[in-house]
This record gives C-alpha cells, structure tokens and sequence, in this order.
C-alpha cells in the first residue's frame, strides 16, 4: 500500500541553524502578532534542502488537500479519522496553506535537527501553489474537492483552477482522489497520472432531491457541461440531518457530520476515500466512525454559542459560507426557516457579485444585516424579496442588535457569517479562544 | 392592463459567472414594484429570442465559454444589428461585450472574431485590472467593481458612456481613461457588481428608453425607496473606500 510513499531520509546537525534560526524568526513575529510567512521564507532561504527533507520522515506520506470549498473542513476530517487509527498527525493551521505558511507549520513542530514526530501529514494547499509545492514536499496522496465559480479575481477563469489542481495531481506519487460528481475534475486523464486514481461522491438519488444540486461549477470547455460517470471507491448512500453513510470500497461507513449540509456529506466521502488510501489494510470503518465523533466538539460545526452568555438561554446556531456553492448548500441544508436570523460580510470578500445567482427563497426574513459590505447584501437580499429589519454594518452594534431582540419560541438565532466575521462574531459573544474549521 | 416588458438573458449558463443574473433582476423588480408586468426570457444555445423582446441582457464568463457560444451568436447577426438599430435595449458585460466588438485578440496570438455590434476591438492583456471601479456619466456616476484583462481600442465613431474617476477602466480616454460604450440603447462595459443593482440611475435610464419606446408609464417612486437606500449605502462605502488612502480592494 505504501509502496509509493516516499522513505525517510536522514536530517542532521546541517539543519539546525536554518531550523534555529526560522524558530527565532517565528517567535520573534508571535511576539509582534504579526504574521506567519517570514520565519518560512527564512528557513528556506537558509537551507531549500530543509522542506523535502522533513516531508520525506512521514512513514505514511504527506497528503495534498485541493479544492475551491472544503478544504479545511476535510482536511481536518482526514486527520481525526487518521488520529482515530493511532497515526500521529502534522496538519497545517487553517488558511496557513501558502507555501511559506506550510513551512512555517511544519519549521514550528521541527526538532533542531529537522526532525518531525509525526506519521503522516495532512496539509490544505492553496490550488495556484499545489504543482510547486509537490515538487518540494513529494505528496503520495493529492485530493481534489471541487471547482466552483470562486475567486474569479484571482483566477480569472474556473477552468484555470480545475486545470491546477490536475496538474498537481500527476506528482501525487501513490493516489490521487478526485470528486466524480464535479463536471471538470470527473473528466480527469487518469492515464496522466503516477498514482492510482480512486472517486468519491454522492449517490445520484441524493444528488437529484437537493434542491440546487452540489452546484459545482459548469464544464464550459469540454462540450459536456456535465459529469462523466465513475463508480465511486467512496460514496455517500444516505442522509438523515448529520447522520450519513458512506459506502467505502463496499463497506457501509456509518458518520456523524459535524454540520448539516450535502457539501459536509461529499467532504465526508472525500476524507474516507483518502484516509482509506493512505491506511490500506489498517482501514477500518468503526474506528473512521470514532474519528467523526470526535470532530464535532473539537471544531465547533453544529455547535452552538449562548446569545446572552447564559447557557440556558438563547443559543447562536453559526452557519459559515465564503462563496455561492457554500452559501447555497446552507441555505438547502435548513431545516425550517429561522427564527431570527443575521448575516454578514466584510471586505475580506472583495467581489460580492454571486450573491445574485443564490437562491434565497428559504429566508423570508433576515433581522440585522452586517459587516463592511452589509449594504452590498442588503441591496442584494431586497432584490431577492427578502424582508430586511436592519442594516447595521459594525458588527458589534449588529450583535448588540440580535441580543435586543425579543427572544425566539425556538430559543435559537441562526447566524450567517464569512469566516472573519464568524472569529468576530465568536469573540463578541465571549468564545474567541476556539479554531474554527474554514468552509 | 398594462403589457409586459420583455426582458431576455442570452445565454445564461454559460455568460453569467458575475452575478450577471442580478442586472436582470435589477431590471425586472423595479419595473415590478412600479406595478409594470415583466416577462424574464433564458435564452441558451440554439433557442429562439423572442420576437418582442425589449431588453437583451448578456453577462460574463471565461474564454471557453465565449468559444462554446461564439457560433451561435454570429447566427444571430442580423437579428441582433436589427434589434439595437430599432433603437431596443441592450446590456452587455465582460466576455459578451467582447463578442459583440469588432474582435477579441487573443494572448496566444490567436483571434476571436467578434459580430461588430459595437465600434471597438479587444486585446487581451497579461496585466489584470481588478478592483472597485467609479465612472461619470451623463446618467449619473457608475460604481462597482472591475475584473478582467482587456484593453479596448475604440474606433472613430465609438460613443464614450463614462470617464473614470477611480479604478482603470476598459479603454483610454482624454488624459484619463474610460469605461462604457454606448450604441443608441445599447451599452458595453466591464462594469460588475452586479451593475444594475448598485446603480439605480442606470437602470432607470435604460428603462425610460424602454418604456418609452413601448408608450408604458413608468416612473420609480415609494415602492423604490429599500432598493434605492441599500443601493445608496453600497455606493457610498465604496465611494469611502476607494479614497481612504490605505485601501486596496484586494491582495493578490
Ligand atoms: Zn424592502
């Protein structure tokens, strides 16, 4: 199974300056509550041998996680069904997935020597830096999630993305996993790839009774907008709110997810696929069941936050969304209309123009509308024909805002939020100290 | 009882990556909430327009899908030359305009010809322009955002719709540069956001004209007042931040 991995090679007494020396560099930017990158870039300025060297000590290999949405989420859902199976595992903070961000991760759990405790890494990787990266770093498992219509002002056209993620995927040296229901990624040249190639997806029957499908973005090259059928390694085969089930290699996986949503459920099938991969024979069901179990606590999906800090009381019930595809898979996963709703956006999302192809049937009614582009929302969301209470783009005067309101017969707010402002949102409410898993 | 606008969006699968659905909507509710009856047309590759159309929206989307299209709308030539002639409304963003200028030149040498609705030509550029983007024009000033990598040379004859008062615009102008190019009742442009939506002036002008043509009463009045405030809010916070001097719209 492993055949593909890459060996161990030996680090030594040559890396501990530039280790030294990048470990300083991250302490010093931690004091200044600056940012990650530098302490990479010096590291790798000092010793470029330093970042193959540590990737190449994993006994099970580094896996790639790529894709336009879900890549932390699935990221950590490998991890803690790898945990689950008594592998030690390297992952990289959410968002650091640049390259001088993943060498800053991987320099922080580095031993002076240029030594990693760890069996196995799980890194998310930006797309436009995944073919660069697999030179350095020698991935044996590459996962492509989906391309969806997504920072087109940074990639300009879909199909660009689509075709990065697949070029990396060649140097994925023992798998590659891609999503059979996603029109670009199904029409994979599994020929061009070194690794074996494994699907996972979404039966079509589940496919077909969610209301807006898994809106991954449109084939407009091909002449097929569509997919091309795969049987799929891993598949989900039923959904009943969290609970799902996965069929892995003929094997039922039965899960719990840590949100509602057909998105969760095909990241679910993605992160079974990998893990399965990467453990062969080790593989086991139950304990990949063990591993959801315990994501849902740890990374605060499905979990909800008192509105007045009296646990009792009324609850914030947060739904995270950074693009069309998320916001609308939330939208569908509802399971009623809420109550009393808020949502919000800053400026860390600079185009807003895909607000307009959402289908916002399922709100009738959003109390407080936040954040820098609140108006942007607003304006879209009055165009939709829904009824708006307030617009209020400081987002501690919205939350003062929802806590005035009169409490819900429900006892729950539903939240929606971009990622920045669900950090914010968290801390306003009392709760700033917690990861949160990007989606 | 009143008879409808018709409102077409062509292609709206493969044009309409920007939220191009948005300038429909723009469109179709303000007319509605003025209590005009709209009639919305998605018109796809190989379907008919209809005959009384009023108003053809085109959006945006990448080079393929301008491939995959190309053919279908040179068969629409005539028909399309006709309908801006008579003095129709037309809407056209991003990669439609493209199609409908004189031609698209491309990074690797290679050219797409265009259907010469409109006086000018396309270079594609290796440099993007990406950002928030103001223009004035005689109807008002123009907000919203800018993506893509062209460069038009206007011919002679070209209408300029609006000089640039911040962000790059599609095509030099004067000193400056600018954005907008305007045929009777039909304009071109890279503006997004969506465009209609953030503004209301524009859209209302268009229309006027459309309205007009067709002997309807319209005029935007109280049932106008959410869409213009939260419009009026967008415009104004991206007017503040395009002049605060520490603002860039975005990190490459
Ligand atoms: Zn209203």
């Amino acid at each position: 199974m492993m055949s593909g991995a890459p060996q161990a090679r030996s680090a030594g007494i040559r890396y501990v300056f530039p280790v030294l020396a990048g470990k300083l560099a991250r302490f010093a930017t931690r004091l200044r509550g600056g940012g990650s990158a530098f302490p990479g870039y010096l590291t790798n300025r000092l010793a470029p041998t330093l970042l193959p060297t540590l990737a190449g000590q994993f006994r099970y290999g580094v896996v790639f996680v790529l894709g336009s949405n879900g890549k932390t989420t699935t990221t950590h859902m490998i991890s803690e069904v790898l945990r689950a199976h008594g592998l030690r595992v390297f992952t990289n903070p959410t968002g650091a997935n640049l390259p001088q961000g993943v060498t800053s991760a991987l320099l922080a759990d580095a031993t002076l020597t240029g030594r990693i405790k760890a069996d196995v890494a799980v890194l998310e990787i930006d797309e436009g830096y995944a073919a660069d990266l697999a030179d350095r770093l020698s991935p044996s498992v590459i996962l492509s999630l989906n391309v969806q219509v997504d920072q087109l002002y940074r990639f300009y056209e879909t199909e660009r993305v689509a075709d990065m993620m697949l070029e990396a995927s060649k140097r994925a040296s023992a798998h590659v996993v891609v999503n059979r229901d996603d029109p670009y990624l199904s029409k994979i040249d599994v020929g061009a790839m070194r690794g074996e190639v494994s699907f996972f997806g979404v039966s079509g029957e589940l496919v077909a009774a969610s209301a807006h499908g898994l809106a991954n973005a449109a084939d407009t090259r091909s002449g097929n907008a569509g997919i091309l059928d795969h049987d799929a390694f891993a598949e989900v085969v039923s959904t009943e709110g969290r609970k799902v089930v996965v069929r892995v290699d003929g094997t039922d996986a039965a899960i719990t997810l840590p949100a509602r949503g057909l998105h969760y459920a095909a990241d679910a099938a993605a992160a079974l696929a990998v893990a399965a991969r990467v453990l062969g024979a080790e593989f086991a069901v139950e304990k990949a069941a063990n591993g959801f179990a315990k994501m849902a606590p740890a990374y605060g999906r499905g979990e909800v936050i008192p509105l007045r800090r009296d646990p009792e009381g009324e609850q914030v019930e947060f739904v995270m969304f950074k693009n069309a595809p998320s916001l609308q898979m939330n939208l569908d996963a509802l399971e009623a209309t809420p109550e009393r709703a808020l949502i919000a956006i800053d400026e860390g999302t600079p185009d807003v123009s895909w607000l307009y192809d959402v289908d916002f049937d399922v709100l009738k009614r959003i109390d407080v509308v936040t954040g820098e582009k609140a108006y942007q929302l607003a304006l879209s969301l009055e165009h939709a024909g829904v009824e708006i209470g307030v617009v209020e783009p400081d987002m501690e005067k919205a939350v003062a805002l929802m806590r005035a309101l009169a409490p819900s017969s429900s006892g729950t707010q539903t939240w929606f939020v971009n990622y920045e402002l669900m950090m914010i949102g968290r801390r306003l409410l009392g709760h700033g100290d917690q990861e949160i898993a990007r989606r | 009882m009143t008879d409808a606008v018709r409102i077409v969006q062509l292609y709206p699968v493969e044009l309409g990556i920007t939220g191009d659905r948005g300038n429909v909507r723009a469109l179709q509710v303000r007319l509605e909430r003025a209590g005009v009856p709209v009639e919305v047309t998605r018109v796809g590759i190989g379907e008919a327009i209809p005959a009384d159309a009023d108003i053809l929206v085109f959006g945006n989307g990448p080079l393929s899908a301008m491939r995959l299209v190309v053919d279908d709308l040179r068969a629409r030539s005539a028909e399309l030359e006709a309908f801006v002639a008579s003095g129709r409304s037309l809407f056209s963003i991003g990669a439609s305009a493209e199609l409908l200028s004189q031609g698209v030149d491309l990074l690797d040498g290679d050219t797409l010809e265009g259907l010469g609705l409109f006086p000018f030509r396309v270079a594609r550029t290796r440099e993007r322009n990406v950002g928030y983007i103001i223009a004035d024009t005689p109807d008002g000033r123009v907000i919203g955002f800018e993506d893509h990598a062209s460069r038009w040379a206007l011919g002679a004859d070209a209408e300029v719709y609006g000089t640039v008062v911040a962000g790059r615009g599609s095509f030099a102008h004067g000193e400056g540069s600018g954005e907008i190019v305007r045929r009777d009742q039909a304009f071109a442009s890279n503006v997004q956001g969506p465009a209609l939506p953030l503004n209301p002036q524009w859209t209302d002008a268009i229309l006027t004209a459309a309205t007009a043509r067709r002997g309807i009463e319209w005029s935007a009045g109280d049932a106008h007042a959410h869409l213009n405030e939260y419009a009026e809010g967008a415009r104004t916070t991206i007017e503040r931040l395009v002049h605060s001097k520490d603002f860039r719209t975005i990190g490459l």
